[in-house]
């Protein structure tokens, strides 16, 4: 393999996937070059309407949003209702509430700060009509029904929803 | 065409479902899909009117506007195409547009064909984050969420409200493996035990490797007409036993679990799924499906997935899924069996691509083609169920045979 192309990866010899031997109408076409790509984006990532919620995590306040038609609480929040389109209002919740389900995951993305494992639950917070995922750490049982609270990070994060977590109440 | 007339399926075609495929790229796939299509149909490429390129994320091959790319290496121009995407429910989307598309007039012929490239030319970890951006961002994949764990909450939810096991789950992941035994096409064939899916490593409780379906390369094409195009254009319409597609329903559903009305759907259950298939039973007559249908191909993304969908489709009521499949209802022999192809587990899961092989898979078993190992015996009446995020977009398509 010549080195006249600096991003070749390989030169691979195929056999056909479908073994037919000298029948293989493809059999012009099984030497494959590949190349080392990769692709980069940046973004100015918004959070639009919702930036609220956002902000208010920085100063350890959970902000859902109530419909102004039906009375129903969301968090995560809604800037229109989900149910029937009113625009909502912002309001404070407590940052207790109940495990629903919770799942210890061996996978994390680059999202999931760093960590080898981590366990994600669906809680719903006291006053909510919804429930949000959020990690949930120093449990050994997350069972559903247990009362949980929102932690707060002692250190700067990369997102937002980094700031915060749910332990046993 | 004329009012009422049936839209038949005229052929099938499967490019290899692999973990990896370097022998080439997904158009490559797509053009050897297309041609085995219209070869099993029996029609001249230069006669279909129309085209439907069904793919996911093909950010994922370094390449956008992969219908026209298709359209381009398949020597369709100048005639008209559509590129449809609906996530993994893209095939179900791709078999209901066609079957728009035929009704209304706009053409009486189309190839359709789907693909997705997310075998190992790509790191899985690169797929993870990439399909983790079709569902939440803001909150739940910033809070470190990706869909095995969205599926994986859902059936820790089934477990607690039915008593569903992981023994049960992994009897699916026996079944499927072993169905894909006989399909040549198959990423993943294989003969294990219940045993052997308990003790594969963990990904996210209560999943364990084995229970997952594989993201492969591949892809999948039909080729489907109005009867009368049949009729005068295809030489399967003489020679093979007819199917036709005679009902397709789609249901939606919110994107976070979360937010999902309870008690029904609750966390547990896929609305999506009840929605599409009552639309598609109510075009196809059928009122009571386990003994309606004689098999069915079920999106098995994870094995209690297929379990939750046998219930939300009315195979069973809500619970009984685990009991059942402990019965064997769902394997071959059974009173229904499910995922005859292996499914998403046993032959693969290229997003664009899947739901039009379960598609195939159920038309080969209509026309009694299938090897042996896997044929359901006289089978005339199919399903297929396919769905993308967590069921947040369900098509259910109903095939008959004809004769």
């Amino acid at each position: 393999m010549s080195d006249l192309v600096s991003r070749k990866l390989d030169v691979i010899e195929n056999a056909d996937p479908m073994g037919r031997g000298p029948d293989d109408p493809w059999r012009d076409f099984r030497t494959v070059e590949r190349l080392d790509m990769e692709l980069h984006f940046q973004f100015k990532h918004s959070f639009g309407k919702l930036s609220p919620f956002f902000l208010a995590l920085e100063e350890r306040r959970l902000m859902g949003t109530r419909c102004t038609e039906c009375g129903k609480v969301w968090m995560p929040p809604r800037v229109h209702c989900g149910d029937d389109l009113a625009i909502c209002e912002w309001v404070e919740l407590p940052g207790e509430g109940v495990l629903e389900a919770a799942s210890l995951s061996a996978y994390t993305l680059t999202t999931g700060g760093g960590e080898d494992t981590l366990v994600l639950g669906y809680v719903t917070l006291d006053g909510a009509d919804a429930a949000m995922l959020q990690q949930v750490r120093n449990c050994d049982s997350p069972a559903p029904g247990l009362r949980v609270k929102a932690v707060w990070a002692e250190r700067p994060v990369e997102h937002p929803m980094q700031l915060f977590w749910f332990e046993p109440a | 065409m004329s009012a009422g007339e049936d839209i038949v399926v005229l052929g099938g075609g499967l490019s290899k479902f692999a973990r990896e495929r370097p022998d080439g790229t997904p158009v490559d796939w797509m053009v050897e899909a297309a041609i085995a299509a219209m070869d099993d149909a029996g029609v001249d490429p230069a006669e279909i009117e129309h085209s439907l390129v069904a793919y996911e994320s093909e950010i994922l091959a370094r390449q956008l506007s992969m219908g026209q790319v298709i359209q381009d290496a398949l020597a369709f121009c100048p005639r008209p195409s559509i590129r449809v995407e609906a996530g993994g429910g893209t095939g179900g989307a791709a078999i209901r547009t066609a079957y728009a598309y035929l009704k209304s007039g706009l053409c009486d012929s189309m190839l359709v064909v789907g693909c997705d490239a997310v075998g190992r030319g790509v790191t899985s970890a690169t797929v993870r984050e990439v399909y983790a951006l079709s569902g939440d961002v803001d909150f739940e994949m910033a809070a470190g969420g990706f869909f095995m764990a969205y599926y994986a909450l859902m059936m820790q939810e089934h477990m607690r409200l039915y008593g569903t096991t992981e023994e049960q789950m992994a009897m699916v992941s026996v079944k499927n493996h072993r169905n894909a035994l006989s399909n040549p096409m198959a990423a993943m064939p294989m003969e294990i035990t219940v045993e052997d899916v308990l003790a594969s490593p963990p990904v996210v409780a209560p999943y364990k490797r084995l229970d997952c379906a594989v993201l492969a390369d591949g892809a999948a094409a039909m080729v489907l007409a109005t009867r009368s195009w049949a009729e005068a254009h295809a030489s399967a319409w003489r020679d093979k036993p007819r199917v036709s597609l005679t009902g397709v329903g789609c249901g939606t559903e919110r994107v976070r679990i979360g937010d999902r009305p309870k008690p029904y759907p609750g966390l547990a259950h896929y609305r999506a799924k009840r929605e599409a298939s009552r639309a598609a039973y109510a075009m196809a007559g059928i009122t009571d499906p386990r003994r309606e249908l004689d098999v069915a191909e079920v999106a098995d993304t994870y094995t209690g997935a297929e379990m939750q969908a046998y219930e939300d489709l009315g195979f069973c009521d809500h619970g009984q899924s685990g009991p059942l499949t402990a019965r064997g209802v769902f394997d071959l022999g059974g009173e229904l069996p499910t995922n005859t192809s292996g499914g998403l587990i046993g032959q693969g899961a290229p997003p664009g691509a899947m739901g039009l092989a379960q598609a195939i898979e159920v038309v080969n078993q209509l026309r009694g083609v299938c090897p042996a190992e896997r044929q359901v015996p006289d089978a005339r009446r199919g399903l297929t169920d396919i769905h993308g995020g967590t069921a947040s977009f369900s098509v259910v398509s109903v095939f008959e045979r004809r004769d």
